[in-house]
């Protein structure tokens, strides 16, 4: 730069620092929100590391350096057993997703099967129940006193069962159709962006729709379904619903749930906890490594559509009636039979199978206790509130992070990577490591809803992320650099171009972290505590001391608020045309 | 030989009233005959194209290759696109990029259901048809490292390693930088006489259609408005739209003096005054409204005080605008209350401001209506 440039400039201020941000005040927004996300996102982690390295005194003071903890873990059979158990119920629960949640995505995008909404409703609905709740129904539904087992009995004879739901195998399966609408979401949208023109160049040359499906369309989506499968994978690593709910009564754990036990235990084990996460989070972040390299290998087959693109389905001919029969069996499956089964739980005063005997006990006592009892409103509101303030405060500090990220801003990278760090927690972990964390603040958030609203913010972070960034990439930079040469100050742009055009995101990512956070059981089954109660875990509270009933009535009632909402998800999905998931 | 009659597709639109798709397409095309469709965007030609490969099944009509019946509406006919042995080429290429270069050109080989073919005889074809299209050797490329120009090749590599009887190329060259794409224009025509095959090609570029093809079919709205040879269907045009869709016209609107035969000279009193010599090709009577539509080229620009041969229509304007093009001087000319566009040599400039005379022989003043 010239002298004369220099002595242009507006007098240099004293430190040398602030004149650095005044240059570029998108350095300012970079650093106020990089202190923020490193305030909320480091602790958890140290704090973890730390326990597993340490022994503590009764008041969890530091004494001492220890490999105890992990001696301990890989020594102990128990430990090395819930290893193996994770391993093969995460496997499993993916492969069953896959294979369901795929051919239904296929089926509904890609062919002119019959009554596709169907598939649509059970996914819009699922979006809404907590994932407990669909536990539950399935436990119900294969369990001792369940209708399939009861069947068994009565035409076999025998006083046995023909399922024993609390097994590996009752795990897998219920995890596995628990997964299955999420797959189907994402899969349906890597299905419909491929280019037709692809498959219609097989057929063409001659290919039957079988073969055209085998050998282009599978093939193509593969990238994207290897990295779905990761996805999926890692999640039900970190599952603890179904372990909870299906495995420990069966004396079958996996590690969330033996996070969970040695956390709840008196005196906690947190030393040993911290251990099973360290390993927990080691392994995500492996996984994670390769899901990101997968993904960027997915993008590379998203080739150019020709123009006049619309879609263009396979004709199944008279297949068309078996692949409507596929979805109406799916449609069954993993939506009527887990309400209707609610349903029925909600309407007996106790816990009986299906029978005609029960008609007769049917009454809405259990509804009426949910609207007039004062604690099922709190505590719809509780967990209403917190989500709301968790969604709205990842968007506005993700608004920021995700667009100096997007535009390769001043420390874009470092926002980025810091914003998405969470993602190598189980949900488990981080209620440990948040536990843990604000014990030792000198805060009063600790037994109140401010911890766990912390948590779902450090939790939920990538999300609000993925949601910003992908926003930000379909806005044109011209349209900034339009703003910019017309004279506005960057900031006058985020205000006046970035904020606007953003919205349609920004409202896409609030309404999925707000569905999402009511659905999810891990995080908060730590930290909510008798005068700060959320959703998820009041209705494990409840299982666990057999209020089937109000909490079947109930879960129906807040199914019903959540799918309301999971319907403007969609519509704004669909409005915005941005991808469901930011993933 | 390829028949198509009376061809209807039509698409409900519920964006606007007017319904898209095709209407009683017909057409006969002669075995190597290279066949152009060529209107605006949303004419229907694509729709055309796909309804002959089988990705659309038409509402009505017949399609028949040779001897053999594809579609038939009345006998419920429809030929499934995967045996009807047609190769296409997409305006994307569609080149999977999961397959090297060699894979994607066997693939019709290797899904053939009606015979199988050996090992050695289709890394035969294979060569064969990379030869065809100048890429011998590439086989073993992965098909995501290609640049354009070569995809495009291998697009038709594609189409023509199992023979088929008809090639469709649905607007192959438009992805395409220009060099490129007069390069590929040549190159596609060769090769389509080379292999002797029947082929359909959809462009909106009505130089690329004029240049590569035996026969031109021009669409507007869902229609063929006139299907004849390039030269016939730019001399010639039956239509305004034909007229201004092909090349720049001129047109002038006005009333026949007296009754013409077809193929004759008459005259055309303009509607703003003043009479031309014009060709009608399929005659007119007395007092009957009529188009003339005069090619920029035909025009001949000269000075104000010029004399004109003999018969030649001369009208007197001024220049407007004129642009110098390089190989030739494009001007706008006043005449009266109408603009004029006339293409005039590069070694003589009239500028703006100057009166000129406007001459055009009435043989190439022709009545489009």
């Amino acid at each position: 730069m010239s002298a004369s440039g220099l002595a242009e400039r507006a007098a240099p201020s004293r430190v040398p620092w602030l004149d650095f941000l005044r240059q570029d005040p998108r350095r300012l927004i970079a650093a106020v929100v990089g202190v923020v996300l490193a305030v909320l996102m480091l602790p958890p982690l140290w704090i973890l590391i730390q326990d597993s390295v340490t022994t503590t005194d009764a008041i969890g003071d530091v004494t001492g350096w220890t490999f105890e903890h992990f001696r301990k873990l890989v020594t102990d059979r128990d430990a090395l057993r819930s290893i193996w158990n994770t391993l093969v119920f995460a496997t499993g629960s993916t492969v069953l997703s896959l294979i369901s949640g795929g051919a239904l995505a296929w089926l509904v995008e890609r062919t002119n099967a019959p009554l596709k909404i169907l598939a649509y409703l059970a996914t819009i609905i699922s979006m809404g129940t907590p994932y407990i709740l669909h536990v539950i129904a399935w436990l119900f539904l294969l369990g001792k006193i369940g209708p399939l087992n009861d069947l068994y009995r009565q035409l076999s004879g025998s006083p046995d069962n023909l399922f024993n739901v609390n097994s590996m195998a009752g795990m897998i399966l219920i995890e596995g159709f628990l997964w299955s609408p999420l797959v189907f979401l994402l899969l349906g949208a890597t299905f419909r962006a491929a280019n037709a023109d692809m498959e219609e160049a097989a057929r063409m040359s001659g290919a039957s729709v079988l073969d055209t499906l085998w050998r282009i369309s599978l093939r193509l989506a593969m990238p994207a379904i290897l990295a779905l499968a990761l996805f999926v994978f890692i999640r039900a690593i970190g599952g603890f619903e179904v372990p909870a709910l299906v495995g420990m009564p069966g004396r079958i754990f996996v590690l969330t749930t033996d996070v969970y036990e040695a956390t709840i235990v008196v005196p906690p084990d947190l030393g040993y906890a911290a251990a099973f996460s360290v390993v927990m989070v080691a392994i995500v972040a492996v996984l994670l490594y390769f899901y990101g390299r997968l993904s960027k290998h997915a993008e590379r087959f998203h080739s150019v559509t020709g123009k006049g693109y619309r879609p263009r389905p396979f004709d199944l001919g008279r297949g068309r009636w078996i692949a409507g029969a596929i979805i109406i069996v799916n449609f069954v499956v993993v939506l009527l039979l887990p309400l209707l089964t609610l349903l029925w739980m909600s309407l007996l005063p106790f816990l009986r199978g299906f029978s005609f005997a029960g008609l007769s006990a049917l009454t809405l006592k259990n509804y009426h206790t949910v609207f007039h009892a004062p604690g099922y409103v709190d505590l719809a509101l509780n967990s209403l509130t917190v989500a709301a303030g968790a969604a709205t405060g990842i968007m506005l500090i993700t608004a920021l992070a995700g667009w100096i990220a997007a535009r390769n801003g001043p420390g874009g990278r470092w926002l980025d990577q810091l914003a998405t760090l969470s993602l190598v927690f189980p949900g488990i972990c981080l209620g440990v490591a948040v536990m843990e964390v604000y014990l030792r603040v000198p805060l009063p958030i600790y037994g109140s809803l401010w911890i766990i609203a912390i948590a779902y913010v450090i939790r939920y972070m990538p999300y609000g992320m993925r949601y910003v960034y992908a926003g930000v990439l379909q806005l044109h930079r011209e349209l900034e650099e339009a703003a910019g040469v017309a004279g506005a100050s960057s900031l006058t742009t985020l205000r006046r171009i970035v904020a606007p055009l953003l919205t349609p995101a920004l409202v896409a990512g609030w309404l999925f972290i707000f569905l999402i956070a009511n659905k999810e059981l891990s995080i908060a089954v730590l930290l909510a505590s008798p005068g700060s109660q959320v959703i998820a875990v009041a209705i494990f509270d409840q299982w666990v001391n057999g209020q089937g009933g109000e909490l079947a009535a109930f879960g129906l009632v807040w199914t019903v608020l959540m799918t309301i909402i999971a319907c403007l998800f969609f519509a704004q999905m669909r409005r915005g045309g941005t991808d469901v998931f930011g993933n | 030989m390829l028949t198509v009659r009376g061809l209807t597709k039509i698409y409900a639109n519920r964006y606007d009233a007017h319904a898209g798709g095709v209407r009683d397409i017909e057409f006969a095309l002669p075995p190597g005959t290279f066949f152009t469709l060529l209107g605006p965007s949303g004419c229907g030609k694509t729709t055309t194209l796909r309804c002959v490969a089988g990705l659309e099944r038409p509402d009505a009509g017949f399609i028949a290759l040779g001897e053999r019946v594809l579609f038939d509406g009345e006998r419920k006919i429809a030929v499934p696109m995967n045996q009807r042995g047609i190769g296409m080429v997409f305006q994307s290429y569609a080149i999977w990029p999961h397959m090297t270069v060699f894979e994607n050109i066997a693939f019709p080989l290797r899904v053939a259901k009606n015979r199988r073919y050996g090992r050695e005889e289709i890394r035969t074809l294979v060569d064969q048809a990379l030869a065809t299209v100048g890429l011998a050797g590439y086989g073993d490329r992965p098909a995501t490292r290609l640049s354009g120009g070569q995809q495009q090749r291998v697009a038709l590599a594609r189409a023509i390693v199992h023979r088929p009887q008809l090639l469709l190329l649905d607007e192959p060259l438009s992805n395409l930088d220009a060099s490129l794409r007069e390069e590929m224009r040549v190159e596609l025509r060769r090769l389509q006489q080379q292999i002797g095959i029947t082929a359909i090609y959809v462009t909106h570029d009505q130089a690329e259609a004029l240049a590569m093809s035996d026969l031109v079919a021009v669409m507007d709205r869902g229609r063929i408005v006139q299907f004849g040879e390039p030269r016939a269907i730019y001399f010639r045009p039956e239509s305004e739209f034909v007229a201004s869709f092909i090349g720049a016209a001129n047109l002038f609107g006005g009333t026949t003096v007296a009754a013409v035969a077809a193929g004759g000279v008459g005259t055309l009193r303009l509607d703003d005054g003043g009479e031309i010599a014009c060709l009608f090709p399929t005659g007119s009577a007395a007092g009957q409204a009529a188009t003339a539509s005069v090619r920029p080229e035909s025009i001949v620009i000269a000075p104000a005080g010029a004399a004109a041969a003999n018969g030649a229509n001369v009208l007197r304007g001024s220049v407007n605008a004129a642009s110098f093009l390089g190989a030739n001087v494009r001007y706008d000319v006043r005449v009266g209350e109408r603009a004029l566009r006339v293409i005039g040599s590069a070694e003589v400039v009239f500028p703006p401001g100057t009166d000129v005379l406007l001459v055009f022989p009435p043989q190439a003043t022709v009545s489009v209506s």
